[in-house]
């Protein structure tokens, strides 16, 4: 049946006038439905069919705000700008996630001129922030898919990576637990000692079978009290686990930040601050990637720009797939019960949804131990609030694997939003209309865990498109990371307040960071009180800044010669404080 | 080797240290800051002073009289002084501090945590929301009003309607916000009446009783804020949302005690508290660590959580003199019906003096009767004529009582 068929056949079952355009594979759908949800339902639904490379969802639903606004700003900044000039590269990289610092860094083993643009004044800012940092086996990806053979090779790579680069990664290995509540929803079909024998001895057996067929090595089935000895406090319910070795944890953000430091000590250009508004073409090839700061001439251009990478390629006139933002709430805990979780767990629920697959507890490299995220189709890409529902609802669900986990000791939450397409899979393919643009696009887990091989991929990719490499031999891929106060013995420490004495002033107490490791992060060019925290992690421990803000601030204003009312947070227009008591105007 | 370490430099720490010192004892402070003081320093109101010198002074003032006392016993004195590590030896502690002079390790025979309290934050209320840029604690306000001259914002909302809430209110009105509102969760004002009147009514500031904030709005810097009223469990209720513009949001949402430090050495921590369980000498569960002021528990009036000091003075003393008087079974005291925290957790020793113990109702109640029971036996009661939950009572423990009991229960009827 071709894709035309199929996609008419879907469509039948749902009450609207829909209509459709199949090209190449990209089905370009039209209309109007009642709510976002049935967009999303929709959208998945013709992802789903076989032969789709790419969903394009203009169908609108009702109240949907006009999402133009995006666009027409776009367009007058553009206008404004293109006719500046702000430089020339080989390739020129959007998104300065972990996947364009990835990319970068990949690049920059070779003679190449390679440039990363990214929006926000510093990398890391998007999904890359927020999210379980967690270096997935690669045992969840379905067969045949991008997901799983990237995932499969860039866990292999992350020890070698995270050593070159002096960033903690740690093997903790994961856990699926197979659970009474695993089949529940199948409860009809299957009485009660049927259902324990399947989970006891047919799930696990299935699991470690896929595992097999993945390669992943030193699987093995626990039941019984060795799943107790492994997981402390673990449910009662529990019935049988799977354990797999190769899974790890990283901090997403210090690698992100580790890559980009690297990239850019071997040659890599990197503009922060720094958005994409349009694209200069001249027939089927871009010519100069166009910026709020003026235009970049580029012979390739990546498109890693996340949540926003169909923005960049409609703006290339090329739309070939449609993100729909998922977002994911995370509830982070006190270091104080590190001990109590070694292992990520999951807890197994069949059937799997793609909307609430995932998800579970997870140790991190610092020590605190992050239960989450949840899963939400969302209307904005921007919406990362988090509210007491989230809250509870995480709080109900992963009780329920460690019973009696003090539950009340978190510290903080956020929320990231994940950016799936509708076919669910990684996009990494050269541009459809374009010939000189990669999408490396709809990066939504696992691509914290696969994103040394989709940089891998990417660059055999830019090598196919015509991309010149030859490889430098002066690359230097070591890195060094922040040296630590809290990590020092104590007599490290006292030589470095011998030669500075501002290693002995501490200024975070809870996560013990002194003086002299903000200034640090200042000079490796953070320039916001964020930045400075996710490389010191000053203001991450159990007070949560309400003790160090104001003495980093203070420190921040003397270091960069800023007012202290100028002190940002994070992004312009973010700062602290404003206005001054009487009488001293101004 | 020292005799006595004081951890903590705040109004606790500063009464303990010459109490301990005028007995003839080695006695250091270590403090983490550049200065003594602790919060006092910020608190550039009246208020200090009034249950124990009976004049109402400043913190800085009322910190001075207990500076001048350390100097005048000869207690040391170290700031910047930071903590790391402490840990049990044979013969007593050895701890390790960082300092802008080095590292240096520090053995001693006692200890005293008067490390304080930390403020409560907008994850420990469960605030919604967005995470932006113009949300402070009240503590951070105080210091960037007092110290550097600079506002949190022109549009501020409060938080919490104690005692610190309200003195930042009036502080940041006169310093010429543009508008401000205080929001919370209780029928009335949790700060004192005279904290209310003053700061509050007297300047027509515009507040809102049994409202809390469910969400924050904004992306990059605070823009509004959702509000919601509360019902008296204080659970919200639903329709009775509304948005309320604003550029920052003050929380003054109560204090939690520093208890981390004290909890790895081993000490046990009351859940209810969050400070260490203590005894009547407020000794910890670790022999030769003592723990007082706002570690204990949160005190309404610093006169209260000094007196703690004085307390802890005599029981420093009978440890480093090596008489025990404990008891072979210590007795336990419980919160009962209607009572949130009660300290002194345990009764430990026998001596002759009262002992006076601090609890906090759970309930608000005109004519409450306090009953301290064993069993079915009402062992004494007092007629109070009003309790509350934001007001710590205290009541004599008259000694003799306790014979042959194991566990005394303190309710509220
Ligand atoms: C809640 C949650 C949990 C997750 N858990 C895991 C996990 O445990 N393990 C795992 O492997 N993966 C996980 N993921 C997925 C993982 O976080 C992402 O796959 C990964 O971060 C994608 O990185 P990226 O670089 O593609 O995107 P991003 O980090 O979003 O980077 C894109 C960048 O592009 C920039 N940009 C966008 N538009 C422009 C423009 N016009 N001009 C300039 N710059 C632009 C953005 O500012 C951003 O910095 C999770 C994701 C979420 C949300
Ligand atoms: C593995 C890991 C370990 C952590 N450990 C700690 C810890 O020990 N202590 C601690 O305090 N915190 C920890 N955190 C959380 C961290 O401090 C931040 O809370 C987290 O990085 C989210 O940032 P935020 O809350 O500051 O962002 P928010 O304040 O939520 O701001 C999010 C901002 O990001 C931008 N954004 C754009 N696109 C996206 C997107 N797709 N996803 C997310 N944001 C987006 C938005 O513009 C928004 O303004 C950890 C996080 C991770 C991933």
């Amino acid at each position: 049946m071709s894709i035309s068929r199929k996609v008419k056949k879907v469509l039948k079952k749902f009450p609207y006038d829909i209509s459709f355009v199949v090209d190449e594979g990209i089905v370009l759908l039209e209309g109007e439905v009642n709510s976002h949800q049935e967009w999303v339902k929709i959208g998945l639904n013709i992802g789903d069919i076989k032969g789709v490379k790419g969903v394009v969802n203009e169908i609108r639903w009702k109240g949907m705000k006009e999402g133009k606004t995006r666009a027409e700003r776009r367009e007058n900044i553009a206008s404004k700008n293109e006719r500046k000039r702000l430089g020339k590269h080989e390739v020129v990289i959007i998104g300065g996630g972990i996947i364009g610092c990835s990319i970068a860094r990949e690049l920059s083993k070779f003679k190449v001129d390679v440039a990363l643009v990214e929006k926000g004044p510093d990398v890391s800012l998007g999904q890359t922030r927020a999210n379980n940092g967690m270096v997935h086996p690669g045992l969840a990806p379905s067969k045949g898919s991008l997901k799983r053979r990237l995932n499969v090779r860039g866990n292999e790579m992350y020890g070698e990576l995270c050593e070159e680069l002096d960033v903690p990664f740690k093997r903790v290995g994961s856990l699926i637990l197979i659970t009474s509540r695993t089949l529940k929803k199948y409860k009809r079909y299957l009485p009660l000692g049927l259902n324990t024998g399947f989970c006891k001895y047919i799930l696990p057996w299935l699991v470690k079978k896929k595992a097999d067929r993945n390669r992943l090595k030193g699987v093995e089935i626990l039941r019984g009290d060795d799943i107790k000895k492994e997981v402390k406090g673990v449910t009662d319910d529990v019935i049988s686990a799977v354990k797999i070795p190769s899974t790890g944890i990283v901090d997403p953000y210090e690698l992100t930040i580790a890559l980009y430091e690297n990239a850019k000590k071997n040659g890599v250009d990197f503009y922060l601050d720094t958005e994409v508004v349009g694209f200069a073409k001249e027939d089927s090839m871009i010519r100069g990637v166009i910026t709020d700061k003026g235009v970049l001439g580029a012979h390739h251009v990546v498109n890693a720009a996340g949540l926003y990478s169909d923005e960049i390629a409609e703006l290339a006139d090329t739309k070939e797939f449609t993100i729909h933002p998922r977002k994911g709430v995370e509830l982070l805990f006190n270091k104080r019960i590190q001990d109590d979780v070694e292992h990520c767990l999951t807890e197994l629920t069949l059937p799997s949804h793609p909307t609430s697959k995932g998800g579970g507890i997870n140790p991190t490299v610092h020590g605190n131990i992050i239960w989450g995220p949840t899963a939400k189709e969302i209307e904005s890409k921007k919406d990362t609030s988090v509210d007491k529902k989230d809250i509870d609802e995480i709080m109900e669900r992963y009780s329920k694997v460690l019973p009696d986990f003090p539950r009340s000791e978190f510290i903080r939450y956020f929320a990231g939003v994940r950016a799936p397409s509708f076919t669910e899979d990684f996009i990494i393919r050269p541009a459809k209309e374009v010939q000189n643009l990669l999408h490396v696009a709809a990066i939504q887990s696992p691509g914290i865990a696969s994103a040394p091989a989709i940089a891998e991929y990417s660059v055999e990719m830019l090598d196919k498109m015509g991309l010149k490499l030859e490889r430098d031999e002066s690359f230097d891929g070591s890195r060094r990371a922040m040296d630590r106060a809290a990590e020092m013995s104590d007599d490290e420490l006292r030589s470095r307040i011998q030669e500075e004495q501002r290693w002995g002033n501490i200024v975070c107490t809870c996560e013990m960071v002194s003086e002299a490791e903000i200034i640090e992060a200042i000079n490796r060019g953070a320039e916001s009180f964020d930045a400075i925290k996710r490389r010191t992690r000053a203001g991450m421990g159990e007070c949560q800044e309400s003790y160090c803000l104001l003495r980093i601030a203070d420190i921040m204003s003397k270091e960069l010669d800023i007012p202290l009312k100028n002190v940002k947070k994070e992004w312009a227009e973010s700062e602290f404080f404003d206005g001054t008591v009487r009488g001293e105007e101004g | 080797m020292k005799d006595v370490v004081v951890i903590g430099g705040g109004p606790s720490g500063l009464a303990a240290a010459p109490e301990i010192g005028k007995k003839g004892y080695d006695v250091t402070i270590l403090e983490r800051n550049g200065e003594l003081g602790g919060l006092l320093q910020q608190c550039i109101h009246e208020g200090f002073g009034t249950l124990l010198f009976d004049k109402s002074l400043s913190g800085p003032e009322f910190a001075d009289i207990f500076i001048n006392r350390v100097h005048d016993t000869g207690v040391k004195v170290e700031l910047e002084t930071y903590v790391k590590s402490v840990e049990k030896r044979e013969d007593g502690f050895e701890m390790t501090a960082v300092t802008p002079k080095g590292v240096e390790i520090i053995k001693t025979r006692s200890l005293v945590y008067a490390i304080g309290c930390r403020e409560r934050n907008r994850f420990e209320i469960k605030i919604g929301g967005t995470r932006p840029a113009g949300v402070l604690t009240a503590g951070t306000v105080q210091r960037l009003v007092n110290l550097y001259g600079v506002l949190p914002g022109k549009n501020p909302i409060i938080v919490g309607g104690g005692d610190v809430g309200l003195i930042v209110a009036r502080h940041l009105y006169l310093e010429g916000v543009e508008s401000i509102l205080m929001v919370y969760p209780e029928e009335f004002f949790s700060g004192l009446p005279r904290n209310a009147q003053q700061c509050i009514l007297d300047f027509d500031i515009p507040y809102r009783p049994r409202t809390t904030v469910k969400r924050i709005l904004g992306d990059k810097k605070v823009e509004a804020v959702e509000l919601v009223k509360v019902d008296e469990n204080w659970d919200m209720i639903q329709g009775t949302e509304e948005i309320y513009r604003c550029d920052s949001v003050i929380l003054s949402v109560g204090l939690v005690p520093y208890s981390e430090k004290v909890e790895e050495l081993g000490a046990e921590i009351d859940c209810k508290t969050n400070g260490p369980v203590v005894d009547e000498f407020f000794e910890t569960t670790v022999e030769g660590v003592f723990s007082v002021g706002n570690l204990v528990q949160i005190f309404d009036y610093v006169d209260d959580a000094v007196q703690t000091s004085f307390v802890a003075a005599q029981g420093v003393d009978k440890y480093l003199k090596g008489f025990s008087s404990k008891r072979d079974k210590p007795v336990k005291l419980k919160p009962g019906k209607n009572v949130g925290t009660v300290t002194p957790q345990v009764i430990a020793h026998d001596a002759d003096d009262d002992i006076k113990i601090f609890f906090r109702p759970g309930i608000e109640k005109e004519g409450a009767r306090i009953e301290l029971t064993s069993g079915k036996e009402v062992l004494k009661h007092q007629k109070k004529r009003y309790v509350r939950p934001s007001t710590l009572e205290e009541m004599e423990l008259p000694r003799d009582i306790l014979s042959k009991k194991k566990e005394v229960m303190v309710d509220v009827r």
